[in-house]
């Protein structure tokens, strides 16, 4: 193969090209929607991956969360701990809870919730339900006869045929919490979340000095959750974080989420089966028509043969316009891609979890773009090498 | 003595299905001289075509040998054969064959940039040869802009870009009518005279047969006659 070769070769697949513009057309959107069909749901999974695991730091882990060691149900000391592990460089927030069950009366009804014990200050830092309140306002610390509720656990925030029990609560209503050791206390609603996560949304939030005072004890807690810069960052601080002597368990967000974790592992198993097939429909769609269009042009490769253009010239003008096509169309499916997740960005897909953004990962991107200009060289290369390997006058009159 | 540019020896086409075996070519020896204008006549079905896709290299016989230019091209492989026929043949079919997505002056100077000619001088010959088959002013109009008898003017430019040893051509005017006929005809008899090319040429019209200096009757895929007309 020679340069004269390569010229020729560039010089023909341009020529059909230009002079195909709608078969180039539909060719490159073709492409470019089963880019999009294989990427789009992918991402809308991915995005709601994400989201759950999202909610699950931003309501139930943090991204680190500190536990007792395994012979104490407690973690001494909590007020200390935290501090230490606050001065960390690169820390966003850090902030202990209790947990307990409570059993709520309002009027003749009665319901069992679980409860967070939380310093309303460095709740904040850690966690989303100040930013998730649909009704009235968040705790301050001085609120110790305040509760906030979530919004799971209301009627008038119940999706439509769900008859679970709840009640018919309302900003300023009074409600009765009985605690496990007994002690009964009436509590005022303060502010009502939604945050959109079934996990977080049957909660009740309350002033940690409340346990302490119900309880009778101090400095203590049941989980210490810690806010970093982002994900990916857990070992590096788990090492720091360890550095500092302490004896309670470090777990990572993923060690913690349970359920979720199962359910959005099946869901990316659903992705990747569906992903694949997405390719295979992709690619045999591209086969067939790159595979349509080369064998019209059967006649064409026919005739340059007859007139002593090279086989391997003709083969390699074939799989540069396949490159093309795939590659154009690739482009095409990456820029409305883009669009997409941009307009999506700014409104997101309102789902029952939550607001889900799609999550395309470059890996992904590249991947499918590959993949798919793969698939369209292949349906390329073998119908024109048929092509080029028939008899001249096969090609030329159609035998 | 003048050496023969083309020697066909004993040719034989056969064509099998399954068992049954046609004879499309038997036993057909022949020989033309440089410069020659030959018209290969016969009934329908009679070979002639077949004969001429022997000799053009677009097809392999089942049996015997052709020499042209003094050598066996009957033993080159499909890759030498593909070199032979951009070196030294040239084509001109009944339907033109011009490929579409080119315009004129591109399909003419196609197998000039395949020989590795630069740009200038491969233009400067497609204009040139153009020129000769009146056609210098359709130089970029696509062949489906064009008529019949244009569209095979470009033909005939096309297959002498390269100034081939030898014209083979496949009833150039059965898709002609009458007055582009002619015209095709006289073009071929005005580049063998001035040019010296040699030219066969396949046709079912005795007049224009008339026109070349030999007319090889076949019959049957045999060689029946051979006429100096």
């Amino acid at each position: 193969m020679n340069k004269k070769d390569i010229k020729l070769m560039f010089f023909l697949a341009y020529k059909n090209i230009i002079k195909s513009k709608s078969t180039f057309i539909v060719i490159v959107a073709v492409m470019a929607m089963s880019f999009l069909s294989i990427t789009f749901f992918s991402a809308i999974i991915d995005g709601l991956s994400y989201e759950f695991e999202e909610s699950m730091i931003d309501g139930q882990t943090g991204h680190l969360m500190i536990e007792p060691s395994n012979e104490e149900s407690f973690i001494f000391n909590s007020d200390r701990l935290e501090k230490n592990i606050s001065k960390i460089p690169g820390v966003i927030g850090v902030s202990s809870r209790l947990e307990s069950n409570i059993l709520i009366t309002y009027k003749n009804e009665e319901l069992g919730a679980p409860v967070f014990f939380i310093d309303p200050i460095d709740e904040q830092k850690v966690s989303n339900f100040h930013e998730s309140l649909i009704e009235g306002s968040f705790l301050s610390y001085k609120d110790t006869s305040e509760i906030i509720i979530g919004s799971d656990l209301l009627e008038q925030y119940a999706p439509i045929d769900d008859t679970k029990k709840r009640f018919n609560l309302r900003i300023g209503d009074n409600i009765i919490l009985t605690f496990n050791n007994g002690y009964k206390k009436e509590y005022k609603i303060k502010g009502i979340f939604k945050t959109g996560s079934k996990f977080n949304d049957d909660k009740i939030l309350i002033n940690k000095e409340e346990y302490f005072s119900i309880f009778n004890k101090e400095d203590i807690s049941h989980k210490i959750l810690v806010k970093l810069p982002s994900r990916g960052l857990e070992k590096e601080y788990i090492q720091k974080i360890e550095a500092l002597g302490i004896i309670e368990q470090i777990n990572p967000w993923e060690t913690k989420i349970g359920m979720i974790k199962q359910f959005v592992g099946s869901l990316q198993i659903t992705n990747q089966i569906t992903g694949f097939i997405g390719l295979l429909t992709a690619f045999a769609t591209i086969y067939i028509i790159i595979f349509i269009n080369v064998t019209n042009k059967r006649k064409q490769i026919g005739i340059l043969k007859a007139i002593g253009i090279k086989k391997k010239i003709i083969l390699g003008s074939y799989i540069i316009q396949s490159f093309i096509y795939g590659f154009v169309g690739v482009i095409f499916g990456n820029i409305i891609m883009q669009i997409l997740l941009a307009l999506l960005a700014s409104y997101p897909l309102s789902m029952p979890i939550g607001d889900v953004v799609p999550l395309l990962t470059i890996g992904k991107l590249l991947t499918t773009s590959f993949i798919l200009i793969l698939a369209s060289i292949v349906a390329g290369f073998f119908p024109s090498r048929k092509a080029s390997n028939d008899n001249i006058l096969d090609a030329i009159f159609g035998g | 003595m003048i050496k023969n540019i083309i020697e066909v020896n004993k040719l034989e086409r056969i064509y099998s299905n399954g068992i049954v075996k046609t004879y499309a070519l038997k036993d057909v020896s022949l020989s033309i001289k440089p410069g020659e204008f030959v018209a290969i006549m016969g009934p329908s079905g009679s070979g002639k075509s077949t004969l001429l896709h022997q000799l053009g290299l677009l097809d392999t016989p089942t049996n015997g040998s052709i020499i042209i230019d003094n050598e066996d091209v009957s033993k080159l492989t499909d890759k030498q054969k593909t070199t032979f026929r951009l070196e030294k043949l040239g084509y001109v079919f009944q339907s033109y064959n011009l490929l579409p997505e080119l315009n004129v002056i591109e399909n003419v100077f196609l197998t000039s940039m395949a020989k590795g000619l630069d740009p200038k001088e491969y233009n400067l010959r497609a204009k040139d040869i153009l020129e000769k088959v009146g056609l210098k002013d359709r130089l970029y109009y696509y062949p489906s802009e064009l008529s019949g008898g244009q569209q095979q003017r470009v033909s005939i430019a096309r297959a002498l870009v390269n100034k081939p040893k030898i014209l083979f051509a496949d009833e150039p005017t059965a898709n002609l009518d009458s007055d582009s006929s002619q015209d095709i005809i006289d073009l071929f008899k005005k580049l063998n005279k001035e040019i010296n090319q040699t030219i066969v040429m396949v046709t079912h019209e005795l007049e224009e047969g008339k026109k070349a200096d030999r007319i090889i009757w076949i019959k049957d895929g045999i060689l029946d006659k051979s006429v100096k007309v």
